[in-house]
């Protein structure tokens, strides 16, 4: 009679769990005084500690409540579009940038306009022209021009990240030119240490790729790139220099051909624990490095002679267009744009958009946001290499692979590219 | 006797009987328990059979790898881990990562949500599967073979495709954003299967049992519950496992439809720890060991019966 008590055990649960939960269905919003909103950063991230401190003075000043939830970037990226188009979506939440993401919904109608409303509080005059691109869609979705959609309240770049003990026993300094920065990567080859650590599996090598690329290139290349505004020449100067300087980086061991198979993750592990002295990525990795490296002291500078980097501003506030309480939603971005609330995710290893320098006291901080500063007065953040096409950055990624397998030249990788490139942007713009 | 049934049944919808159900495993157990009373017993193996042992061993190993590294990774500190890789045993048991994921999703609460609606999937999908396989199986409807391939369709379609329509009746119903969204729909789905397999099963039923409850008077309902259910008893306990654990893994519609945070599962909890660009593996697989316990739990709880096999309920 066992069966009969395993199966009667199972159904009392059932019964005694329908019992105890009656009505669990959540009633949405409603409230006049209620501010509804969602964002996915960790709360001990600089933007989790940062918006915190809003909801706080929000509270504070506004007597209205703030009904927070903790998304996972998984569930928001999947299941945006429908939760905006229900009665279930937020005041305001944190979404990402992009043709595919922001871009998409605003052509559905689901986000709202925001341009009133950045003329009446002023954010367009504390956000750089590069940061403001990703905040603005025309009709079909494309970023670039036509109405703000979102707020970007933080920003990102990649830079270079350096360990200092490994070059003070290398005997090299911190390079101000291009030619200096291959010298120093040849005297850790000639040591036999890999300089470089990479990984072409994932985002870090196309992000190099780019930079080389951009260091041969002005700012009407990016607008071409990215812009599409006019073709890009893929066996032009720009690109073609950095496609051979990457092979020919792997060819003197400044990349090591095992960067093929690796990930992003693996590569900053490398750079964790020593084994790799240079690191060239986002400024996403900062707030991971301060806490787990302890080993050893580093550092960070923009790459050498560069105008041009990539990066971008942050992911954004956006309303969605059902939202209930759209002005509440108005006042606490703007909160998050105070100064103060700059301030205080800048000193918490976050990238600020709109913080005074001087008001940075954290050390380590303050050459993270110099840097993202002086890039911006250059106009120099110029996005991301896989950005134009929604398959790109696969595509990118298994072309610089085979370019360090050495199972393709640069020029047919080149070709490649080009080709897969352009019939992605032609099924954009038709 | 089966004269007697072929004058009860004219149809002659026994043949099946013999063929499909009864001989094979009475063909299979002398065999086994020919081989494991052979004298000097694992001393006399072949090295045939080595080669299976070793066979199995491996692909054992490979089985077990995932879960392993999970577990070597979930009490590694992040900088052991940035030392010394995902390979290596931890230098010392280190909880942060299991107490960190814990209580940044309120791990509780998730838990409670999780055994909700995998407890009621499984009951409600076992009680419509045996319903219907009863009709389907034991009553032979007409079409049945349509039938069942029409309910099997809820279980083969993609659900990225089932998706967007279910999306749209469930905002319609006023069940967005609802536990019962996803019990309903998983209760079809997973009835789908017990409904295919189970209708299999019953349409081996032995009629004799069948014939001689109805010719005593029972009725269809008492047929149901006094015969059917109490013989197929370990077959609907290894379905109520089985659905139990796959409900319970399931991540895509859950995702889409329990929108607020007090209503999501453990495996939609886990996505927490999944940023833009960076990983933390060590709190990751923190969070997949407790994702994975109470499956483990359950299984072994219930592994008795799940041993008895799925098409057990033939009559001894």
């Amino acid at each position: 009679m066992k069966h009969t008590r395993t199966l009667a055990v199972a159904a009392s649960v059932a019964v005694a769990a329908l019992a105890l939960s009656g009505c669990s269905g959540s009633d949405a919003g409603g409230d006049e005084n209620t501010l509804r909103l969602w964002h996915y950063e960790g709360a001990d991230s600089a933007m989790g500690i940062a918006w915190a401190e809003a909801i706080e003075v929000f509270e504070e000043e506004t007597g209205a409540t703030v009904e927070f939830e903790e998304k996972s970037f998984e569930q928001i990226r999947s299941t945006a579009s429908q939760v905006l188009n229900s009665d279930e979506a937020p005041d305001l939440l944190e979404y990402n940038k992009g043709n595919a993401t922001a871009g998409l919904l605003s052509s559905e109608g689901l986000l709202t306009p925001l341009d009133d409303v950045v003329d009446e509080y002023g954010w367009g005059d504390q956000l750089a022209p590069a940061l403001q691109t990703t905040a603005k869609y025309d009709e079909n979705g494309i970023m670039g021009s036509g109405s703000w959609y979102g707020v970007p309240n933080y920003g990102e770049f990649v830079q270079v990240y350096y360990n200092k003990d490994a070059f003070a026993e290398a005997g090299v300094e911190v390079p101000t030119t291009f030619a200096e920065f291959e010298d120093v990567l040849q005297a850790f080859a000639d040591q036999g240490t890999t300089p470089l650590a990479e990984s072409a599996a994932e985002y870090p090598l196309g992000q190099l790729w780019y930079q080389l690329a951009l260091g041969e290139a002005d700012r009407q290349f990016v607008n071409d790139y990215q812009l599409y505004e006019n073709p890009i020449d893929w066996s032009g100067d720009e690109i073609s220099y950095a496609t051979e300087t990457v092979k020919d980086w792997v060819d003197a061991g400044y990349i090591s051909t095992d960067a093929s198979g690796l990930k992003a993750e693996d590569a900053g592990v490398s750079f964790i624990s020593g084994d790799a002295p240079i690191f060239y990525s986002g400024s996403w990795w900062y707030g991971r490095f301060v806490n787990e490296i302890t080993d050893f002291e580093w550092g960070t500078f923009l790459f050498p002679e560069a105008e041009l980097s990539p990066g971008s501003a942050g992911n954004m506030w956006v309303v969605p267009e059902r939202a209930q309480n759209k002005e509440l939603a108005y006042e606490f971005i703007d909160i998050t744009m105070r100064p103060e609330i700059q301030a205080l995710l800048g000193n918490n290893g976050g990238v600020p958009v709109a913080a005074e320098e001087a008001d940075i006291t954290d050390e380590k901080s303050q050459e993270l946001i110099a840097n993202f500063n002086a890039l911006n007065e250059m106009d120099g953040i110029s996005f991301y290499p896989d950005w134009p096409t929604p398959t790109f950055y696969d595509e990118l990624n298994a072309g610089l692979q085979e370019l360090v397998n050495g199972t393709k030249s640069p020029s047919e990788v080149q070709q490649q590219l080009g080709e897969q490139y352009q019939s992605g942007v032609d099924d954009i713009v038709g | 006797m089966s004269a007697i049934i072929e004058e009860l049944d004219p149809e002659r919808r026994d043949v099946e009987l013999p063929t499909d159900a009864a001989p094979e495993p009475d063909a299979e157990r002398p065999r086994r328990a020919i081989r494991s009373r052979r004298p000097g017993g694992p001393n006399k193996r072949k090295p045939g059979d080595w080669l299976v042992l070793a066979v199995a061993v491996v692909l054992g190993f490979f089985i077990a790898v995932p879960f392993l590294l999970i577990l070597v990774n979930s009490f590694k500190s992040p900088a052991d881990y940035n030392t010394s890789g995902p390979l290596t045993l931890p230098t010392e048991f280190y909880f942060d990562g299991i107490v960190a994921f814990w209580e940044r999703v309120n791990f509780p609460e998730k838990l409670w949500n999780s055994v909700f609606i995998s407890g009621l999937v499984a009951v409600f999908a076992v009680l419509i599967s045996m319903f219907n396989a009863f009709a389907l199986g034991i009553g032979r409807v007409k079409g049945r073979l349509w039938i069942v391939v029409l309910i099997l369709l809820a279980n083969m379609l993609p659900q990225e495709v089932l998706l967007y329509p279910l999306y749209f009746m469930f905002k319609e119903a006023g069940l967005y954003d609802s536990q019962w969204a996803v019990i309903i729909i998983f209760t079809v789905i997973q009835s789908a299967f017990g409904t295919y397999l189970l209708a299999s099963v019953y349409s081996t039923f032995p009629r004799e049992l069948l014939e001689a409850a109805s010719l005593d008077g029972a009725s269809r309902w008492q047929i149901l519950w006094r015969v059917v259910y109490p013989i197929s008893r370990p077959t609907l306990s290894v379905l109520l496992i089985f659905f139990f654990i796959w409900t319970w893994n399931e991540f895509l519609i859950p995702l889409t439809f329990l929108v607020s945070n007090a209503t999501q599962t453990v495996p939609v909890a886990i996505t927490v720890l999944q940023g833009d660009r960076l990983m933390d593996v060590t709190t990751t697989s923190a969070s997949a060991l407790l994702g994975l316990i109470p499956t483990l739990v359950f299984f072994l709880i219930f592994q008795r019966t799940l041993t008895r096999g799925i098409t057990a309920g033939a009559v001894k």
